[in-house]
Parts: structure tokens; C-alpha cells; sequence
């Protein structure tokens, strides 16, 4: 079942720059996919869409067949909730502590300290940083720090996992270990798209990669492509259902 | 992924529902505001620094027009106590005679607004004037010596309350028209200077509450954003883990319900020290109208009143600062 369509986007900022330019594509529920491409090619971009932090020039950005493009604002921080999100640059809070930094997605959905308690500790354990849920960013290395916004970006099961550039600061050994981490969560039904310019180790993953030049989708391995724009039921979902894809 | 792991991944999507049951959205409401409203605590005692000043600007925004207020009710209560009303005294030629005296008053007293009449002869007036002015010596001896009393002979009327103009003309040429009459002098009491100074008090207070009030909503607007700048990363993150607009703006209506009702204790304070600087002053005044000094207003419920409206003042602050600057937040 295509949870994801992006069904003919294309995104022009104010400067006329085309960051994405006509792109369809889906992505099943439970599917893992590699966006790849150098820098410039729309990969950030294309991930800002599925969070809904940008809005398409033209086209839809669907979501269980809701257009989140023009989703109330009203509904989208339900929407986000689904969704876990992995930066390059971590977005750590740096007068936090770890825990208070993976904590915070439970707190905004209204969790007792008890099971956030029990939620970050799980998390942590995930990413192997239990134990020092009482430091600083500052204490850690740029690799746990890492983990760290994996474990934010886990710790309330998203549906859906965007990474960009996650590995992008750290030792092939170390990124070996956070794709591992993202094949792991793969596994267990979470929808993963990775944005990486890391060729080498995308083609260890053996997952699907989609390749973006200039903003246009150029190559689709691994994965069947999709003519958006005939996917009917997509469309025929009414507003309601992203509930649905929320519980 | 390790056993544990897996199911407590498999169970994720009830993490979304608690939301999404009324109940529960209710509890989770409350929590998020005990959690924020100790976060923000901590946060304007950890920066007191600012805090207290803020406080001060605050406070001295709102004592003014609060101290103002105070000085309003003082005035009305002291009017409202005091039985003298307007008037006016009626002067006869002297030597009228004493019949005339009283028909004159009988005619006065059948005019409409007069409340009540009282006639002085020329005696009593020169017994009054002696008693009054506490005479000897030489200027006792003058009036003694002149051959006739040269004072008048008067009648001093007092008005109904709220008697109009039209009204107090025709009085007045009534008044004018008897038999005697050399003079109608119309009394303004200075209890009506009380009761117009009372207005311009009132009136002023008004004034300057909006415009102060504006200001110490303008100086929480100020401070709540510079709070909201040091927090910027955060609210974006909470953005992007989808907290809703409530939940980032809350913190910072926190922020401005405490500057406003910080700002309100440091204005109870100013009021109060005032009022202990200007008791003995106000003592010795009002001594000299033999009046004694019963201040009122500044009560549990003006204080109560006070920080309300204080707090209230710093929410609106801190909302004028979360719309400017919250609406625009971008996710990274």
C-alpha cells in the first residue's frame, strides 16, 4: 500500500530557484529508501516536504491519501507526531540534558513522566547510551550526539522516519552503524527514507535509492516506479483519515 | 533489533492516541501546563537579574495610575461624609427689619430646590464675627464704639442635591426680587472643588492607566521576546516533533503572566510606601478642615484587583510578542 506519493511537486523559492521540478513518486508503508544525489539536488528539500515544513510550488505531497501540503495548520502538529526526523546537525538542545532531549517529543504529546521515563531509557538503550541520560550534548561525541537525535527521532515509533544526511559528520565505521540502526527500525514496519550523497554505503543497504539531480528524480533502483499521477485512491481519501495513519 | 525492542516498536501507534481521546488530552493538558508552568519559574528566578527589573518597570508603570485610583476613592469617600452642600446667602440692607427678615425667608422656603434655610440677624452675625475672628484690644473697641452694627442681616440657603442651572437662575432672581435684598452672593463650596477635583482625579487615572498600561504591555512584549530569541532552537525543535502553537507559545504566556505579576507586587509596594510617606502631610492637611485622615482602598481587594489586572497586562505583553515572532517559525 503506497503510504507516501508525492504526485507531480515541484518547489520554487522566492529567488526562482527550482529546488524540485515535477517529481512523482511513492513509497510503500514499511519501506526503506535511500535519496541520493549532490548537494544542491533537492534531497533536503524533498525531505522538508514530507514534514511539511516547506509547501510545494505545484502537485501534492499525500500521506495515507491526505494532502499535507494543505493540511490545516491546526492538524499538522498531529501529523508530525507520526513522524520521527534525523539532521545532520543533530538540533540538540544544548542546556538540556540527553534525557530532557529525547523526552521532549513525549512531553508534547501529554505522556506521564512515568512511561517517558521508561520510553527514553528504552530509547537510549537503542542507540547504546544508556547511562548517560544525564549529560550535556556538550559530553558527548559527535557520534553519540548523533544517536542522541536518533533516539529523539524513535523514542514515540513514528510511522514514518526521515533522516537527512544523518552520517554526513561521521567515520564510515560509526555511519555503517546508524544505517544499521535505520534498518533496524525498517524492519519492525517503520517507513525509513535516508537522504545521502554516501554512494558506497547506500549500496551496502540493498535497499531502494532514489537519485535526484537538479530536483528531478534521474534513477529509481531497487524499487518500483510509480505513475503518480493514475493513483486514484490516493486521492479518494477524505481529510479524516490521517487520523487513521496516526493511531 | 533486540526481542525487547521490537515489541515495544510494534506497539508504537498507541503513542498518537493519547491525544486523541478526551480524557486523556485533558490530563495531558494539565500536565503540560504544571511541567510549563515550573520550567518558567525556574527560568525567570534563574534570570533575576532581568526579572527584577522588568518587575521594577512594570511596577512603576502601574502604580501611577493604581495610586491615582487610590487618591479618587479617598476624595469621593471625603465627599460623600461631608453633609455641606451648596448655597447661597441672601445680604439684606442693614437695618432691615426683622418682619421683612421673615417673610423673606417664608418666600424663599416656598421656592423649589432649597433644601434648607437659615437666617443669621445682624446681631448674631456681629456675635459670630467677634466669636469667630477671637477679638480684643484695640479693634474690639472700634466695633464697640461705632454707633450701629455694620454687619448685614443674612440668609443662607442650602440647596437640594443636584439641583441644575436653569434652576439656580431662577433662584437666584428670586432672590434678587425681595425687599431688602443688596446682594446674592452663590456659595461654591469647596466640596464642589472636592468633587471636580475628585473627576479630574478620575479622569487622569484613566488616562494614565491606558497609556501606562499600554507601556508595561509594550516592556513584557519587550522582554518575552528576547526570551523567546534565547529559546529559538527549542521551539523549532518542538515544532518539528509536532508541538502545537498552545503548547510553544505557552511557555512564554507564563513568562508574561509572572513579569505582570511581579510587576504588580513591586506597584503594591510603591503604593505603599508612598502612602506611608505621605500619611503624616496628609494629617496635618486635612487637620486644618477638621478632618481626620481614614485612607481606604488599599485593601485585600485592591491588591488582589492590582495583581490581576498586572498579570493580565503581562499575558497580553507576552501574546503580542508570541504572535510577532512565534507565527513566522520556520523548522530549521
Amino acid at each position: 500500500m503506497t503510504q507516501i506519493a508525492l504526485q507531480h511537486v515541484t518547489k520554487r523559492f522566492d529567488n526562482g530557484h527550482e529546488a524540485l521540478s515535477d517529481v512523482s513518486v511513492g513509497f510503500e508503508e514499511g519501506s526503506m529508501t535511500f535519496l541520493t544525489g549532490h548537494s544542491g539536488a533537492g534531497k533536503s528539500t524533498f525531505l522538508k516536504m514530507l514534514l511539511a515544513a516547506e509547501t510545494p510550488t505545484r502537485g501534492q505531497v499525500l500521506v495515507n491519501g491526505v494532502d499535507i501540503s494543505s493540511m490545516s495548520a491546526r492538524k499538522l502538529p498531529r501529523y508530525r507526531q507520526n513522524l520521527g526526523v534525523v539532521f545532520q546537525d543533530h538540533h540538540l538542545l544544548t542546556q538540556r540534558s540527553i534525557f530532557d532531549n529525547v523526552a521532549i517529543v513525549l512531553r508534547v504529546i501529554g505522556m506521564r513522566e512515568r512511561e517517558i521515563n521508561r520510553r527514553v531509557r528504552a530509547a537510549l538503550q537503542t542507540v547504546e547510551l544508556l547511562g548517560k541520560e544525564s549529560l550535556f550534548p556538550r559530553n558527548l561525541s559527535t557520534g553519540e550526539q548523533q544517536r542522541v537525535g536518533i533516539a529523539r527521532a524513535i523514542v514515540n515509533r513514528p510511522k514514518i522516519l526521515l533522516a537527512d544526511e544523518p552520517t554526513g559528520n561521521l567515520d564510515p565505521d560509526l555511519s555503517r552503524h546508524i544505517m544499521n540502526l535505520f534498518a533496524r527500525f525498517n524492519q519492525v514496519g517503520t517507513t525509513v527514507i535516508v537522504a545521502s550523497h554516501d554512494i558506497a554505503l547506500i549500496e551496502e543497504m540493498g535497499v531502494r535509492i532514489l537519485r535526484l539531480e537538479q530536483g528531478r528524480v534521474v534513477s529509481d533502483r531497487g524499487g518500483e516506479r510509480e505513475d503518480l499521477s493514475e493513483d486514484r485512491g490516493a486521492g479518494d481519501h477524505s481529510a479524516g483519515d490521517s487520523v487513521g495513519m496516526v493511531e | 533489533m533486540n526481542t525487547s525492542s521490537t515489541r515495544a516498536t510494534k506497539s508504537s501507534g498507541q503513542a498518537g492516541m493519547v491525544w486523541q481521546t478526551g480524557g486523556l488530552r485533558l490530563f495531558a493538558w494539565i500536565r503540560d501546563h504544571r511541567r510549563v508552568s515550573s520550567e518558567s519559574l525556574r527560568f525567570v528566578s534563574t534570570r533575576i537579574g532581568t526579572s527584577l527589573l522588568v518587575w521594577l518597570v512594570v511596577g512603576i508603570a502601574l502604580a501611577l495610575p493604581a495610586g491615582l485610583w487610590l487618591v479618587q476613592v479617598n476624595l469621593a469617600a471625603m465627599s460623600a461624609g461631608w453633609e455641606g452642600r451648596p448655597g447661597l446667602s441672601v445680604y439684606f440692607s442693614p437695618g432691615t427689619e426683622q418682619e421683612l427678615l421673615d417673610d423673606a425667608k417664608l418666600t424663599l422656603g416656598t421656592l423649589p430646590g432649597i433644601n434648607t434655610l437659615e437666617l443669621t440677624t445682624a446681631e448674631e452675625a456681629l456675635v459670630e464675627f467677634r466669636a469667630d475672628a477671637g477679638l480684643g484690644g484695640s479693634l474690639d473697641d472700634a466695633l464697640t464704639a461705632l454707633s450701629e452694627n455694620p454687619l448685614p442681616a443674612s440668609i443662607r440657603a442650602r440647596f437640594d442635591r443636584g439641583l441644575d442651572a436653569p434652576s439656580l437662575d431662577r433662584l437666584i432672581a428670586s432672590a434678587q426680587g425681595l425687599d431688602g435684598v443688596v446682594e446674592v452672593v452663590v456659595e461654591k463650596t469647596w466640596l464642589e472643588r472636592l468633587n471636580e477635583l475628585s473627576n479630574v482625579v478620575s479622569r487622569l487615572g484613566f488616562m494614565l492607566g491606558i497609556l501606562f498600561g499600554l507601556g508595561a504591555v509594550l516592556v513584557t512584549a519587550s522582554s518575552v521576546r528576547l526570551a523567546i530569541e534565547s529559546r529559538l532552537e527549542e521551539l523549532q525543535v518542538l515544532k518539528m516533533v509536532g508541538a502545537s502553537a498552545g503548547q510553544i507559545r505557552r511557555p512564554f504566556l507564563y513568562f508574561g503572566a509572572m513579569y505582570g505579576f511581579g510587576g504588580g507586587v513591586v506597584a503594591a509596594m510603591l503604593i505603599a510606601l508612598t502612602l506611608l510617606v505621605l500619611e503624616g502631610p496628609l494629617q496635618g492637611l486635612l487637620g486644618t478642615y477638621e478632618r481626620a485622615l481614614n485612607l481606604t482602598g488599599f485593601d485585600p481587594i485592591f491588591l488582589v484587583v492590582l495583581l490581576s489586572v498586572a498579570s493580565v497586562l503581562g499575558v497580553l505583553g507576552a501574546m503580542l510578542a508570541a504572535r510577532q515572532r512565534l507565527s513566522a517559525l520556520e523548522i530549521f
